[in-house]
């Protein structure tokens, strides 16, 4: 009976430490974000190599699955709707659930599962190799030098990667919607703009910016709490990663509550 | 390498850029958001159901929304809506503002303007808002629609409640249907049928019985008038004598006994026709009682003109 308690006890301290450890380092980080001294040709540098590792160098691949998945999406709901009678509501289920909630939801997942995964086990293993405490010998500071940059260049890919993808999903629900309800872009583009938002456009780039956040933000910190064994890499991935998930649904509910409530 | 991988980047961030950016402006744009705002005001006594941010709906197109909600000082509401440029030609002076309350759907203001070339609504005028509500009109028109179902569930209600008692109407005519479709699946005489009574049926049978032998004996009284040709003069054939009677009273018996067979073909024809039937019936008693005393009047004036007795005295001329 003692050792449940202590289970549960000490499961409850572990949640409070690494709650606080996150919430310590996120603050950090967003004082960096905002310090114009982060910014200079290193961690510009930095920036760049990472966008075009996690922006650019996915681009072939994602435009794929956004073509797939919006011709899926689009196929199955107009052809739902149209069967329901209720094709009025083709632009709120285009506005409403296409564009704000699955392009952020398909892209951070993907940015997650290929980017936030290359970043938990870069820090682990530069954490592993003593490379931090190298720099930081060397006076680099590797928040702006690592982190920041990194951090950053996730908030610019989701964003940018989410709208792609909507404004993709779009493009072949144009054409779906052409074929299946013979829609004219005219009387697409006015079906469109009556459902959309101008609130709705605000809160899904804001919600793709805390993303792309969050995605990059909890790899790094739990590659920096591996250990100095090379075991503690794959332990600190898999940690990250399903952190990294918790945190996508979090933002997922407490968005839909912002938008609906 | 760095360099390919910083044009890359570039031109990746411009495009996509470029393209957000055009998506965003292109939406803000055909929404009104750079376009001058005109902005009006409307007054209510109520609240109710006013939100802010409800549209404000012209011909089905939403031209605007509500911007703020207020409370004057002698209680009226003041609705605040915005119109940008491009659809404030339809809010005219003469325009008519409902707030609808649809009984599906968020409620709405809807803007109706007859004519589209008069003066403008001046910012300064505070036109009245007229409140439709859906539920109270369908309410309305449902209430006699309610009124009738409630009686035809009342008559419902009787019906049943008499379907219900044993000696309510409804089962008095289910067992008198039965009692009929019975007898019907007998084989009695339709005749029996309708009158319901095997004893009437027998009287009848009785009553034609005696009026064969009415005939009979008129007959016999006829012959027997006629051996009496000659003998009897003027009690015979006289204006008053026995013969002129007794041949005008079988005249009547005859013509009556016709009507007779007329009422008893239509008796065989009561399967088709069972109210006709008992109208037939009823002329039938009454021609029988009709014949009946006719006859027993005959038979009287004839016993009393022709005492017919064992030893009848006949007075020779």
């Amino acid at each position: 009976m003692i050792s449940v308690i202590e289970t549960v006890g000490r499961s409850a301290l572990n949640s409070s430490r690494s709650f606080r450890q996150t919430a310590t380092f996120t603050a950090r980080i967003l004082l960096r974000l905002f310090a114009l001294r982060t910014y200079n040709s290193a961690s510009r540098t930095v920036f760049i190599n990472q966008f075009y590792f996690t922006a650019v160098q996915i681009l072939p691949l994602f435009l794929i699955v956004a073509v797939i998945f919006g011709s899926l999406v689009n196929g199955m709901a107009f052809q739902a709707i149209k069967d329901l009678g209720l094709s009025d509501y083709l632009g709120r289920l285009l506005m409403g659930f296409v564009v704000t909630e699955v392009s952020p939801f398909v892209t951070v997942l993907l940015i997650a599962l290929r980017s936030s995964s290359a970043i938990n086990a870069e820090i682990a293993v530069m954490k592993v190799n003593h490379e931090l405490y190298t720099l930081e010998s060397f006076g680099i500071d590797t928040l702006d030098y690592l982190f920041v940059p990194r951090i950053l260049s996730g908030m610019l890919t989701m964003v940018f990667l989410s709208s792609l993808f909507a404004l993709v999903v779009l493009a072949v629900g144009l054409l779906v919607s052409s074929v299946i309800f013979g829609t004219g872009v005219d009387a697409y583009l006015d079906t469109l703009l009556r459902s959309a938002s101008v609130l709705d456009m605000i809160l899904v780039l804001l919600k793709s910016a805390t993303f792309g956040f969050f995605i990059t933000l909890i790899p790094i910190g739990q590659g920096l709490n591996a250990s100095e064994d090379l075991t503690s890499v794959p332990v600190a991935v898999l940690n990250g990663m399903v952190k990294v998930f918790l945190a996508i649904v979090i933002i997922e509910v407490l968005s839909s509550v912002v938008r609906f409530i | 390498m760095s360099q390919r991988i910083e044009f890359k980047v570039g031109l990746f961030i411009t495009i996509t850029t470029v393209l957000i950016m055009a998506s965003i402006g292109y939406v803000f744009y055909q929404k009104g958001i750079f376009a001058r705002v005109h902005t009006y005001t409307l007054s209510s006594k109520t609240g109710e159901t006013l939100a802010e941010g409800m549209p404000v709906v012209y011909g089905g197109f939403t031209i605007g929304r509500v911007s703020s909600l207020e409370l004057d000082e002698h209680g009226t509401v003041l609705i605040r809506f915005k119109i940008p440029e491009r659809y404030n030609r339809v809010v005219r002076a003469d325009s008519t503002f409902i707030l609808e309350k649809p009984l599906i759907g968020s409620p709405r203001i809807v803007v109706t303007t007859v004519n589209l070339t008069g003066p403008p609504l001046s910012p300064a005028a505070v036109p009245e808002i007229t409140v439709s509500s859906d539920i109270n009109e369908i309410i309305k028109r449902a209430q006699p629609i309610v009124d009738k179902a409630d009686r035809i569930m009342g008559s419902v209600a009787q019906i049943t409640e008499n379907l219900a008692d044993p000696q309510g109407e409804m089962r008095r005519i289910l067992r008198d249907a039965q009692k009929v479709t019975s007898r019907l699946s007998k084989q009695e005489s339709l005749l029996e049928m309708a009158v319901g009574d095997p004893h009437s049926v027998r009287a009848i049978h009785e009553t034609l019985g005696k009026l064969r032998d009415i005939a009979t004996r008129a007959d016999t009284l006829l012959v027997a008038a006629e051996t009496l040709t000659g003998r009897t003069g003027e009690q015979i054939y006289g204006q008053d004598g026995v013969l002129p009677l007794v041949r005008a009273i079988l005249h009547d018996l005859q013509g009556k006994l016709a009507k007779l067979n007329v009422a008893l073909d239509n008796i065989n024809r009561i399967s088709g026709d069972v109210a006709g039937s008992t109208r037939d019936l009823q002329v039938l008693r009454s021609e029988l009682d009709a014949v009946i005393i006719a006859v027993g009047d005959l038979v009287a004036e004839v016993d009393r003109k022709i005492p017919f007795k064992d030893k009848p005295e006949i007075k020779l001329p």
